[in-house]
């Protein structure tokens, strides 16, 4: 897998590479519009993360050059401007996602996988860890085949730990992200823990290979039972 | 009180003692006038009584027709008198009349040919000064009155047509909202005050505009600015926690400097979403059903806040659309529901009603909040997690479609009242 990152920040390029790369990704960076340029027009990658506020031109006319081009490369936007209307310009022109700024890598990663899971084909909508499967589109889950019931937050907790596996997640991030915006001023996550406590019963109840283990103090992980 | 009532009202003052000083002169100048004309024609009488006297003709009798009244006597001719006149204004009885005239009096002394002193004293009928006072005053309050309404009318016309340039001015001012630009602004004027005035108003206004759209662009661009670096701070924050082999301690001191910029984070999108609602950029306005976006937020706070125990009365009708930015609608009604659980005691209650295009969250509570400041950006009660920007982004987005926006306290309970406009 190859991607290619069009960053012009220094810093925010070089982890996004170490990242990226310690997640097994052949990883190619290009610093302005210049250098993307000339690696879109002689290379190929499977998903391109385009930085569209670039100091020497647009992102946004890089990603009408790809379309273009006729590539099929994938193409997530990041930008630092969370404005509607760049990311339903970007999106028109045939991005593949639009990821704000500031962003985990975790968050990163899963957007490049999800992106990657969806240019495989429409059929492949589904995730899996162990002996855990997530259809996506019925929000069904498995686990060894047999159904496993879970509420609508339960699911989106699961599939949240799913996308970033062995990280430790932080509960106000991980309420965020389920939560969104309403838990910005919440001292108290005990709604968070209840919702995990009947998640972990229900995958430990159907003999899940993985499951959501505490971090003591920090929050939680992702990972095999065994461990 | 409008310039004009000024004016007018001060006219007016003005021409009261201008009037009554007038109608005093007037009244003396014409009683001065009427003594000298009486006083000649009883000087032309006594004069002829006098000649009579000395000649021996007849004295004209009493009576006579006209209301003249005389009286002649002899002086002691050891008196020593000299010719003398005196003339004074007095009551005068007229025998065939049988009543009191006040008349004019001349008190005359003279000889005859022989050296005998002969005391005359003659009187003339004049008018009735508090009759003509009253007369005077009588005219003098039409004239005022005449006068003050001439004034008036005049003052207004005049006023209207040379004040129009003003009116027009403040009629723009009083419209005007910061940000809306300088769109309809009256034109310059050839009359130097209003030219000067005109002028000013446009400067100020146009310097207003400008520092607003700077600090505008200013937030803005500082909140863009702050995301890359965020982002690279908060990944090399996760990076050390994931690969680094750390002690207890330092993963715990990543774990709240993580914390902190995502704290940061949280802060710097509800600038940046400030900045943009306050520049105008959610033109989209659609249907929006306030309480369905009600009825999902309680159900989320109530999860959210499950631990408080709170008790939510809701009474609002099946459907309430208005028209929105769906996602401002969500922002708006969100900030205004968490605040009331976020403060609210344990235990305590939220109602949430809407009636009459006012949707109204009420929560327990036992101290007024500080009004003035409640809706000001950074201003908070304390509470931890706080931005401080949840009610001033709900006074942002309600500003943003002229919409009412007020807090009660009654006592025991905090209420925050939002009037929509359809």
């Amino acid at each position: 897998m190859k991607l290619l990152i069009i960053e012009d920040d220094n810093s925010l390029r070089e982890i996004m590479h170490r990242a990226l790369t310690s997640e097994g990704y052949v990883v190619e960076v290009a610093p302005t519009y210049f250098d993307a340029c000339d690696k879109i027009a002689g290379y190929s990658y499977d998903c391109i993360l385009l930085d569209i506020m670039l100091p020497d031109g647009n992102g946004l006319r890089l990603l009408e050059q790809i379309k273009a081009l006729d590539k099929d490369d994938r193409v997530i936007i990041i930008s630092a401007r969370d404005s509607l209307d760049d990311k339903i310009e970007g999106l028109d022109l045939g991005a593949d996602d639009y990821l704000p700024k500031p962003f985990y890598m975790a968050e990163l990663s899963a957007r490049i996988k999800s992106v990657m899971r969806r240019g495989a084909g429409a059929v492949n909508r589904t995730m899996s860890a162990g002996n855990i499967v997530l259809d996506l589109q019925s929000r069904l889950v498995t686990v060894n085949g047999n159904a496993v019931t879970l509420l609508k937050k339960e699911f989106d907790i699961l599939l949240y730990f799913m996308q970033r596996p062995n990280h430790i997640i932080d509960k106000a991030v991980l309420a965020e992200s389920v939560w969104g915006d309403h838990i910005d001023m919440v001292d108290n996550f005990q709604f968070v823990y209840a919702q995990i406590k009947n998640l972990r019963k229900r995958l430990a109840d159907a003999g899940a290979s993985q499951n959501i283990k505490a971090v003591y103090g920090f929050g939680y992980k992702f990972t095999d039972t065994e461990v | 009180m409008k310039l004009i009532y000024k004016v007018t009202r001060r006219l007016a003052l003005v021409v009261l003692p201008v009037l009554l000083l007038w109608a005093t002169v007037f009244y003396f100048a014409m009683v001065n006038e009427v003594n000298d004309e009486t006083d000649d024609s009883l000087e032309d009488y006594a004069e002829m009584i006098a000649r009579r006297v000395v000649t021996g003709e007849e004295l004209p009798t009493p009576g006579d027709g006209s209301n003249n009244t005389y009286s002649i006597e002899l002086l002691p001719a050891s008196g020593g008198y000299r010719d003398s006149k005196a003339y004074e204004d007095r009551e005068v009885y007229i025998y065939w009349k049988k009543e009191t005239e006040p008349a004019r009096v001349l008190t005359k002394i003279f000889h005859d040919d022989y050296g005998a002193a002969y005391k005359l004293v003659v009187s003339i009928p004049t008018f009735e000064r508090d009759d003509i006072i009253k007369a005077i005053l009588f005219y003098l309050a039409i004239l005022y009155a005449v006068l003050v309404f001439t004034i008036l009318i005049v003052t207004v016309l005049v006023f209207r047509y040379s004040m129009k340039p003003l009116y027009s001015l403040l009629k723009w001012l009083d419209g005007y909202r910061p940000g809306n630009g300088t769109a309809g602004f009256p034109d310059e004027e050839s009359v130097l005050e209003f030219k000067k005035l005109t002028k000013a108003a446009r400067e100020t206004i146009e310097r207003a505009e400008n520092h607003l759209e700077r600090q505008k662009q200013f937030i803005g661009n500082a909140s863009h600015e702050l995301q890359t670096p965020l982002a690279v701070l908060g990944n090399r924050i996760e990076w050390m926690m994931d690969s680094t082999s750390l002690s207890e301690e330092q993963f715990a001191e990543l774990s709240k400097m993580r914390q902190s910029i995502h704290r940061l984070v949280r802060l710097n999108r509800t600038l940046l979403l400030l900045s943009k609602i306050d520049s105008g950029h959610f033109l989209d306005k659609s249907d929006v059903d306030i309480v369905s976006i009600i009825e999902n937020e309680l159900e989320l706070y109530k999860e959210i806040f499950a631990e408080k125990e709170i008790c939510c009365n809701v009474n609002v009708p099946s459907g309430y659309v208005v028209q929105m930015d769906e996602m401002l609608a969500t922002t708006m009604v969100s900030n205004i529901i968490k605040n009331a659980f976020v403060h609210s005691p344990v235990g305590g209650t939220i109602d949430v009603c809407i009636s009459h295009d006012e949707l109204i969250v009420s929560n327990n509570g036992d101290e007024a909040l500080d009004k003035a400041r409640l809706f000001d950006r950074f201003y908070t009660s304390g509470k931890t997690g706080s931005t401080g920007l949840g009610l001033a982004l709900v006074k942002s987005i309600a500003c943003y479609y002229d919409y009412g926006l007020e807090y009660a306290f009654d006592g025991h309970g905090h209420s925050f009242m939002i009037r929509f406009k359809r």
